[in-house]
């Protein structure tokens, strides 16, 4: 891909373990390319390394082996040019809403009035006019969600990385914030890299689906979701082409969790 | 939408103004009151007077001291070794448990010195401070400040170690430098630490200042309530005290109050410095 954002070439990553024990390897040569715009999700069993690979397109982790590149440049210290969505929301418990969201604005040394025009603008953005004033311990779990999202678009970072951002979501929760990111990474444009476990979140949301094997973890299917948009993800299985989509993803996914093979299919062997 | 609705828990309502609820404020004063009168009956019918005094003779005390003016150089000099000493400790405190806490290189040449300092008796330190520093408010400064130093440096240094990681790296990549980081993140997310440590020193200073004074000293309330207390005068050693006692309680509101003003969110919140 000639226009990619974001580039995983080759990446590996060893643990040391506690002791003296062999170090653990978890990423064992990721490759995988993000272009502009795209949307892709990131699927793998878990402790296999996804939120790593995260944390080193951030820069704040330097990988054992291989090396991300952003728009051509290696990656080597804090990448300020990408946005970073935890799982937990993670706002400032000592701001209100409003300066949380402000923050990166304030950090980027942006003028006060800009700053009130582009928080306001976030703010409604996601559905949270009105709650300016509040701190994070009096809004719920989606709402504090919605604010770290907002907190993360404001700056239109080049790349949004988002860590299983609904996985602590109760499934209504969920959907609805589903819905509502869909159309604002639409409206924005934005290019995606979202880590999940979930093969349902990663097909109705994503345009590309990375599929990693258990640790130590390779690429093991990356899978192209052409399903219309917008998707219904309040009713995933009603998209047209839902089920083979899902399945193509999934038949790859199955053989990591240790399911029993079904027919002749013999389980890949450790590599 | 479900998760549009602010949770209520959060929002409890001000304590209404009613007569009710002077009454619940009264509640917590009854025990207190209570033991005054048992100690008012009690003196002179199951313990001699001399031995315990009681509250009349020392409310008369009390008075006879401030209306002759007698307590006020010991009250002066005393209140100037508790500010001065609370004042160096807490700085020193929250300086070194700040640069301890932020940096894990520091931490670990100076921790073990700190711990080590941390368990010796500070009172056992009184005669020496007295050799080093003088029979002047020195000694007391000197003594009350190491004595406030250990409690908010421990309290400092925890808070900051306990930040959050993630907050920080988020807030790395959101654009900050270290200058910033310490003003949006290190800072506010140590001071529910630091006015704790603030709060619990309180009476360890008076501690530290009496003990000192009871050691050696020319003139202060330490002085005054061991010579009252070697000349057989319980009612000025519970005078003496009483004194101790309203000062402590003043600046412990005092420091409720400001804590509550400075940790707005906290109390809004409900969060703790347990949850951070």
């Amino acid at each position: 891909m000639t226009d990619a954002v974001l580039t995983f070439a080759d990446i590996r990553q060893t643990f040391p373990a506690p002791g003296d024990g062999a170090p653990t390897r978890v990423l064992d040569g990721i490759d995988f390319a993000v272009g502009r715009g795209e949307f892709v999700a990131v699927i793998g069993p878990s402790g296999c390394g996804k939120s790593t690979l995260l944390q080193m397109a951030a820069g704040l982790l330097a990988p054992t082996g291989g090396e991300v590149r952003h728009r051509g440049r290696r990656i080597a210290g804090v990448n300020r040019a990408v946005g970073f969505v935890p799982q937990q929301a993670k706002l400032f418990p000592w701001k209100t809403l409003a300066e949380n969201v402000e923050l990166p604005l304030l950090l980027r040394g942006i003028g006060p009035a800009e700053r009130r025009d582009r928080v306001g603008a976030a703010l409604r953005a996601v559905g949270l006019d009105g709650f300016e004033g509040h701190y994070p311990g009096q809004l719920s779990g989606g709402m504090q969600k919605r604010g770290s999202i907002a907190r993360t678009l404001i700056y239109e970072p080049d790349v949004i990385l988002m860590d299983e951002p609904f996985g602590a979501l109760d499934a209504q929760t969920r959907m609805v914030m589903q819905d509502d990111l869909q159309a604002l990474s639409r409206a924005a444009g934005a290019t995606i890299v979202f880590i999940t476990h979930d093969i349902t979140e990663a097909v109705v949301l994503a345009d590309r689906v990375v599929v990693l094997s258990q640790r130590p973890s390779r690429v093991l299917a990356d899978v192209a979701i052409d399903l219309p948009r917008p998707r219904d993800v309040f009713e995933p299985f009603r998209n047209p082409g839902f089920d083979a989509a899902y399945d193509a993803v999934w038949s790859r996914f199955r053989t990591q969790i240790g399911l029993p093979s079904r027919g002749p299919r013999v389980r890949e062997p450790a590599p | 939408m479900t998760d549009l609705a602010p949770s209520t828990a959060a929002q409890a309502p001000a304590p209404r103004r009613t007569i009710r609820g002077y009454a619940a404020r009264l509640v917590p004063l009854l025990p207190g009151l209570a033991l005054i009168a048992f100690w008012q009956w009690a003196s002179g019918r199951l313990v001699r007077e001399v031995y315990v005094s009681k509250p009349t003779a020392v409310a008369a005390r009390l008075y006879e001291l401030f209306a002759t003016g007698e307590i006020v150089p010991h009250l002066w000099t005393t209140a100037q070794e508790l500010v001065l000493g609370y004042a160096i400790g807490v700085a020193g405190g929250v300086a070194a448990g700040y640069a301890l806490g932020r940096s894990p290189r520091l931490a670990r040449v100076f921790e073990p010195y700190v711990m080590a300092f941390y368990g010796v008796p500070k009172i056992a330190l009184a005669p020496l401070f007295i050799i080093w520093f003088g029979i002047g408010p020195g000694s007391k400064i000197a003594l009350s400040a190491i004595m406030v130093f250990f409690l908010v440096f421990y309290n400092v240094y925890t808070g900051v170690r306990a930040v959050d990681r993630e907050i920080v790296d988020l807030t790395l990549v959101m654009g900050a430098n270290q200058r910033q980081l310490t003003r949006h993140v290190y800072l506010p997310a140590a001071a529910p630490f630091v006015m704790l440590g603030m709060r619990l020193a309180i009476p360890y200073s008076v501690i530290g200042v009496i003990v000192g004074e009871f050691t050696s000293a020319t003139q202060g309330l330490g002085l005054f309530i061991h010579v009252a207390s070697s000349t057989y005068d319980p009612a000025g050693v519970f005078a003496g005290i009483a004194i101790l006692l309203a000062f402590v309680l003043g600046a412990g509101f005092l420091a409720a109050r400001l804590e509550r003003r400075l940790l707005r969110w906290r109390t809004l919140s409900g969060v703790g410095p347990s949850e951070i």
